[in-house]
């Protein structure tokens, strides 16, 4: 990696991603100028990204000619915690129709005072019991937002 | 205009309109959650009240957001909102010299009069525009919007090329979903939820909102505000003289920016600052505690939230992520924003307008006496108030359309615009390109079919000519110092080698 530097790579990632959508484009109809088919627009936009990261892709090249090397941009940063976050994230969408919207909340609130910077077992177990509730509350009984009832019916 | 005070003064729309401001301030003083993540979440609670009020609910929450934003970067040096981000320089350093009390009463009278004036401008503009706007075609249209993107990518931080590509996987995420001309569905991959298209909902407060609380968690997450009382929130003379020629400068550069598609509450501020900077006779002193530094900044990002509103009403095209979520609010309440507005609902957009000027009353009555309730929010710890966050993202988004997918979608582009920070690519032009791209793809094919293929159909009327070859020029700009920086590296290496 220490070979390129983050708009190299970067670039060279959009280019993957542009050969993809102008690929996939051509399975729809592109049509002729004088009446465009459903493909058009999306191979146009494909090649446009091809065209701006091949770009980026020379940018970034004399940049590291120039002596701009790879940034990591992780160093000194707790970077586990946004793993924590994303995972619970991920979790929460998982469980919110097999548990309900009141036990899956109280759930990830209290994982996250607990682990992301570790709160105490009261300030958990408050936050998380009146944060399911008051918002259950709010945009359930109040605002009527239809928010998913497990099997215990909240 | 009076039918627009009967219609903002009625009590219904005065509550919606001191609910949306006050909404507002608390997200503009919360840092990680902005006007746009905001909006999102709220637009599900407006489906039960009239369009009217609901409009007016969600712009209090925009202009209310600019007003707040100024609090934390004076008092905290995080900017509540990215338009604040410049205050920051100056308000800051007030701040630890004992002036924080003069730089919160400038930021909030700037706003007043920037935003006020803001407002007289939408009214006087918006109607002529509006008459105008009858006579846009598609190519018109086509090249108005590629003018937008490209000022949008033009002024973006960070390389051209970053912003061009970031506009161009906008459009491509437009076009996910049914083909409007042929109503053939494209890239769905079987799943119901994207015939629709990619909700721009979840697609903001992925970029915005979780990627922010991403961002904010790896790091320290602690914070120091100042423990000093807080006194003389009216500037005195001195501070006038100081602030009103830079307040009346950044409105009009607020004001026009924001009108521009891709302008913004952004870049004015960062304009206004650097124009204040210019132009002082003591420009060393800037970033030390100049109080122009405070006033032209946040008059500017106030007097563009007025003139963003412009291009939404008269021409139906959003100028920034936040009018792109108060378009999709309209067309939620079966509103059409463009040219006919102003004749077919005349209630909503007098309304919208003069509700905005009652709201810049309310936010002056609330911002100077309530700062010391907003300092109290702001010592709610970062530990205690993400979580908060993430779920009021979560409940906003699944409550839309009571979807799972849409909530991961949502996940996911938080995970993306994650990365696309650390890589540093903006999401603004993404989001405007995402809500742009279907309206530019239709406008482009009508075009081509109304010419035979041709074009040469952009460069043959004088209004699409116009706006096009702005939009070339803007685009060549950056290759020519770059050719001549270019050709003085070629030599040197060559005589080197």
């Amino acid at each position: 990696m220490e070979r390129f530097n983050n708009d190299q790579v970067s670039a060279a990632i959009w280019l993957a991603v542009a050969i993809i959508i102008c690929l996939s484009a051509l399975r729809y109809d592109l049509g002729a100028l004088a009446s465009p088919g459903t493909g058009f627009m999306p191979f146009l936009a494909g090649l446009a990204i091809a065209l701006f990261s091949f770009i980026g892709l020379v940018h970034g090249t004399l940049r590291r000619k120039q002596g701009v090397g790879w940034k990591p941009s992780m160093r000194g940063l707790k970077w586990e915690k946004p793993l924590i976050v994303l995972a619970a994230l991920f979790a929460y969408i998982f469980l919110l129709t097999p548990l309900g919207f009141s036990l899956c909340t109280a759930l990830f609130i209290g994982f996250l005072l607990r682990t992301v910077k570790p709160q105490k077992w009261f300030v958990v177990m408050a936050g998380s019991i009146l944060t399911a509730l008051g918002s259950y509350g709010v945009f359930e009984l109040w605002l009527k937002a239809q928010l998913p009832k497990g099997p215990w019916g909240f | 205009m009076v039918m627009g005070f009967q219609v903002a003064l009625q009590p219904g729309n005065l509550l919606f309109c001191f609910i949306g401001v006050l909404i507002g301030t608390l997200v503009g003083v919360l840092p990680g959650l902005g006007p746009v993540a905001a909006i999102s979440l709220l637009l599900p609670t407006t489906f039960h009240v009239t369009p009217v009020s609901a409009i007016i609910m969600l712009a209090g929450i925009y202009y209310g957001a600019m007003y707040g934003g100024s609090t934390t970067s004076i008092l905290v040096n995080i900017p509540g909102e990215a338009a604040s981000v410049v205050t920051c320089l100056d308000g800051y350093q007030m701040a630890r010299q004992g002036r924080a009390g003069p730089a919160l009463g400038i930021s909030a009278f700037g706003s007043f009069i920037a935003g006020t004036i803001g407002v007289l401008g939408l009214m006087l503009i918006a109607p002529p525009l509006a008459e105008m706007g009858l006579k846009f075609g598609p190519p018109e249209y086509f090249s108005l919007m590629t003018l937008g993107l490209t000022i949008l990518t033009f002024l973006a931080g960070g390389p051209m090329w970053k912003a061009l590509l970031m506009a161009a996987f906008g459009l491509f995420l437009g076009c996910i979903g049914m083909d409007t001309l042929m109503g053939a569905p494209r890239f769905t991959w079987d799943i119901i939820e994207l015939s629709d298209g990619i909700g721009l909902v979840p697609v903001v407060m992925g970029l915005f909102g979780i990627s922010e609380v991403l961002l904010n968690v790896e790091q320290s997450m602690e914070r120091s505000i100042f423990d000093t009382k807080i006194k003389n929130l009216l500037p005195d003379l001195k501070d006038w003289a100081g602030s009103i020629f830079p307040i009346l400068r950044g409105t009009v550069i607020g004001f026009f920016l924001g009108v521009l598609p891709g302008g913004g509450a952004v870049i004015s501020s960062f304009v206004s600052y650097a124009v204040e900077k210019k132009i002082s006779k003591y420009p060393e002193k800037f970033g030390t505690g100049m109080i122009a530094g405070v006033a032209g900044p946040e008059a500017a990002n106030n007097a563009a939230t007025g003139g963003a509103f412009i291009p939404l009403l008269t021409l139906g095209i959003p100028a920034n992520a936040v009018m792109a979520i108060l378009l999709g609010a309209m067309m939620i309440h079966g509103m059409q924003p463009g040219p006919m507005l102003v004749k077919e609902h005349p209630d909503l957009f007098w309304g919208a307008v003069t509700s905005m000027y009652l709201g810049n009353v309310m936010l002056l009555v609330l911002n100077l006496p309530l700062i010391g309730l907003w300092v109290k929010i702001l010592r709610v710890p970062y530990p205690i108030l993400f979580p908060l966050i993430l779920l009021f993202c979560l409940i906003g988004c699944y409550s839309l359309n009571n979807s799972i997918i849409e909530v991961s979608i949502m996940v996911i582009f938080g995970l993306i615009g994650y990365l696309f920070k650390k890589f540093e690519y903006e999401g603004a032009p993404l989001v405007l390109a995402l809500v742009l791209g279907p309206m530019m793809e239709t406008a482009l094919r009508r075009s081509l079919l109304l010419s035979a293929g041709d074009p040469m159909i952009f460069l043959n009327r004088p209004i699409s000519a116009a706006l096009m070859l702005v939009s070339i020029f803007l685009l060549a700009y950056p290759l020519v110092p770059w050719l001549r920086k270019k050709r003085a590296i070629v030599p040197k290496e060559e005589n080197e080698g």
